[in-house]
């Protein structure tokens, strides 16, 4: 829920577990408690989406036995497999355009035991106006980093289980070519069509793709995208990672986005998520400022964490 | 992993049969398996395995998609 200033201070006073999204200015007036917090001043409100300055998105995370918090960086980020709790849930904020969220999302899905670990979160993000810095705040020491990634590791009571999931739009065309990439990376150069080695930008160009509709890979039925950032000097710079050995295909077109979410939302079947975020992508793209996600609200991101990092996708997660 | 439920994963690891899951985390790990199994498929016992591990963390969650990939 979006909650004041105030109000944000009185639930940490109280010793509440807190997940709190919010602009910097505000997030850095919070006294110390259990809390993560992460910047971006987008929100999808249970009201509708909403830019603002003035409010904080705050999730009271009521549902654990224990609790712990840890910083990590490039260096050790994987070491949140090692650290969380056995039957448990990592709740995850990277902040956006650093090196640990690069290695986190270059590396992740090659990690042993991550799918033995449910890991849920975002990456941090700022006013799109402004070339502020992205930040995550470890709140049990108020400290907060533009470098480091912030988990949160909930114990879970024995018998629950976290279960993610995500309500993704977007689906491949079967009939398209497949694009395949020699490498994990988020810059591409070359690419592979039908196994015809092209320039990644080139065959964008030729095809006049839309880059408003992302990369989707299948896996096993569930579509992971990668968002198109940028075309610059003949390289496609990405929002998330492509990785060697998966196939790819462009989107088909989605003619009416906002229709479309509901449609999947409906679909989803899920009742009480205890934590959800969404794209800033679709946020922007959508023109989800004002609509309502019911029963999913949380942050807008600069990238979302189902266990692996994934875009333009609405991750979330439910304690069943 | 009971062979019942074993023969018809084995398929699905092949791409023989298709079966979603309704949990993500299943469905990521299926389709790492996929792969692993496509450019070795000698690895299909560890595959088994891995698989065995994931029900063993999350029985109430994945015996479920073993009962319905056992009835494909």
């Amino acid at each position: 829920m979006l909650v004041t200033l105030d109000k944000a201070i009185s639930l940490i006073n109280e010793g509440k577990t807190l997940h709190i999204a919010a602009d910097d200015s505000l997030l850095a007036q919070l006294p110390r408690g259990k809390w993560i917090g992460g910047t971006t001043p987008y929100f999808i409100a249970e009201d509708g989406g909403v830019f603002t300055k003035d409010m904080l998105y705050v999730n009271e995370i009521d549902f654990a036995s224990d609790v712990r918090v840890a910083v990590y960086g490039k260096y050790n980020i994987f070491q949140i497999v090692e650290d969380c709790f056995d039957n448990g849930l990592t709740m995850l904020i990277l902040p956006y355009g650093s090196k640990v969220t690069e290695k986190y999302a270059k590396e992740a899905p090659d990690v042993e035991e991550l799918l033995l670990h449910p890991t849920v979160g975002w990456v941090s993000g700022h006013d799109l106006a402004t070339s502020e810095d992205s930040k995550v705040y470890d709140g049990t020491t108020g400290t907060a980093y533009t470098d480091k990634a912030v988990a949160m590791f909930l114990r879970l009571p024995e018998g629950k289980t976290a279960m993610i999931n995500i309500v993704n739009i977007f689906e491949d065309d079967k009939d398209d070519p497949v694009i395949t990439f020699p490498e994990n990376t988020l810059e591409v150069d070359k690419c592979s069509v039908d196994g015809r080695e092209i320039s990644f930008a080139e065959y964008i160009r030729e095809k006049s793709v839309d880059t408003q509709m992302p990369l989707v890979a299948d896996y096993n039925g569930v579509y992971f995208n990668i968002s198109v950032k940028s075309i610059e000097n003949g390289k496609v710079g990405l929002y998330a990672p492509v990785f060697k050995g998966i196939e790819y295909r462009f989107a088909r077109r989605v003619s009416n986005y906002v229709e479309e979410f509901k449609n999947r939302i409906g679909a989803t079947g899920a009742q009480k998520p205890v934590f959800s975020c969404n794209c800033i992508l679709n946020y922007l793209y959508g023109g989800l400022e004002g609509k309502k996600t019911p029963p999913y609200a949380g942050p807008v991101t600069f990238g979302e964490v189902a266990y692996q990092l994934l875009n333009q996708t609405l991750t979330y997660c439910e304690i069943v | 992993m009971a062979p019942n439920v074993q023969a018809k994963f084995e398929l699905l690891l092949q791409k023989k049969l298709k079966y979603t899951s309704a949990n993500l985390g299943f469905n990521m790990l299926i389709s790492k398996l996929q792969r692993k199994v496509a450019s070795d498929p000698e690895s299909m016992a560890a595959c088994v395995r891995e698989a065995d591990d994931f029900a063993a963390k999350f029985p109430a969650v994945v015996n479920a998609d073993f009962a319905r990939i056992a009835a494909l």
